[in-house]
């Protein structure tokens, strides 16, 4: 799922900072803003448009952490409102509910894991490519 | 491009093999979430009734009671439930109200008995309620309205008698949220389908209430806390229109006629009160 990868230059120790810290930004919003799941996407998202001129290495861990954290979102808000709507609406515990609510703590608990791990190695100026994201960043993110 | 629409698939498809992997588990048993919720209904119910027949008298006679216990079978019976299971409470009280608490206590007031004009009527009330309770809207009503700590802490000897006496207020005096109200009025009519029963009297009866609504009639309880009598009235034709009942007599005329005319000098006993 993840792997460590070449890249096209090696990077500084000042690139390499910045880019841990594109995944550090998601992991203290989670901090901040466990409940409410758009709180990460903003996090990331503000360091994202405040790195977007940086260099490549940064803008593609940038990247990578912001498309990571916009799929989870998805995944999260689906949870919320569905746990918002047993508690003041109609709906009811159900057995789907409950395996929704862990099948979303098992993904949430892989990503904050592997954002961990990315954060560690890209501060060391390894390029760590995720499944899927990896590829998508490539496609997204551009050497200038 | 395949390659990233390959492996967003795979991610896809591993979220939701995750997803259904772990609904193959019965959480719910695992948890004890039905009997956990079952125990609370059951201890609340207790309690619930308990407060509120200190306060009303309730007719226990077997005599009087009869034909509406026998209209309550019918629609049990049709539908699978268990009349056993149903706690039909007759109280003496002049207000036009039936109500339903939590573990299947259904309350019905003399008044009401009186501002049905057959048994039909009677029936398409008694199935909206007993729709309420078979879709357990009571608990979830409780639950949004003060949550289930404060439920469990009331069964546990919790929260003194004045706030389970609000409660069973609520529970009496306001209705249900539109979309509850509406689903237990369409069970309703399937309930006096399956039955045999006509459900255009029900409708019929929402449709009085609705107009003596504006007239503001004394006691008139339960269309004031079902609003939109008419608009109810007219998708419960909608919703029975192509069901071409007979109609079989739950109760021959004179029994109803007899039933009526006791409950009627009982409630008439309670408005001079």
């Amino acid at each position: 799922m993840i792997s460590v990868q070449p890249f096209s230059y090696a990077p500084s120790e000042h690139e390499a900072e910045k880019a841990s810290n594109s995944y550090l930004m998601s992991l203290i919003a989670v901090i901040a803003g466990l409940p409410l799941p758009i709180i990460n996407l903003i996090a990331t998202l503000i360091f994202y448009i405040g790195n977007r001129k940086g260099t490549y290495f940064v803008r593609w861990h940038c990247t990578q952490a912001l498309l990571s954290q916009f799929s989870m979102l998805f995944m999260n808000s689906a949870a919320f409102w569905w746990t918002v709507s047993i508690l003041f609406r109609n709906e009811s515990v159900s057995n789907l509910y409950i395996s929704y609510i862990f099948t979303v703590l098992l993904f949430n608990l892989t990503e904050f894991i592997g954002t961990i791990y990315t954060a560690i190695q890209s501060r060391k100026g390894i390029h760590v490519e995720w499944f899927f994201y990896g590829r998508l960043t490539h496609f997204i993110c551009k050497p200038s | 491009m395949k390659k990233i629409a390959l492996q967003f698939i795979l991610l896809t498809g591993l979220f939701f093999a995750t997803w259904f992997g772990l609904s193959r588990i019965d959480w719910m048993k695992l948890f004890r979430i039905n009997k956990a919720t079952a125990t609370t209904e059951k201890k609340l119910g207790d309690l619930f009734w308990e407060l509120y027949h200190q306060e009303h008298r309730e007719i226990k006679s077997k005599k009087i009671k009869a034909p509406l216990d026998s209209i309550l079978n019918r629609i049990c019976e049709a539908n699978h439930i268990d009349t056993a299971d149903i706690k039909l409470h007759l109280i003496e009280n002049a207000e036009i109200n039936a109500f339903a608490l939590p573990d299947n206590h259904l309350v019905v007031h003399t008044g009401l008995i009186n501002a049905t004009e057959n048994e039909e009527e009677l029936a398409g009330i008694i199935g909206h309620e007993l729709a309420h309770l078979q879709s357990r809207h009571v608990m979830k009503k409780l639950v949004k309205e003060v949550g289930l700590s404060v439920l469990i802490s009331m069964t546990t000897g919790g929260g003194g008698s004045e706030s389970i006496k609000e409660l069973i207020k609520f529970l009496s005096s306001t209705a249900y949220d539109r979309t509850l109200e509406k689903e237990a009025d369409i069970k309703a009519v399937e309930y006096l389908a399956a039955a045999d029963i006509r459900p255009e009297p029900f409708a019929d009866f929402l449709f009085r209430m609705g107009e003596e609504e504006g007239n503001a009639v004394q006691y008139l309880t339960w269309a004031s806390t079902h609003p939109d009598s008419k608009e109810r009235a007219e998708y419960i034709i909608a919703h029975s229109k192509d069901m071409k009942l007979a109609g079989q007599p739950i109760l021959s005329d004179s029994t109803w006629q007899q039933f009526k005319s006791r409950i009627g000098e009982i409630t008439a006993g309670t408005e001079e009160e």
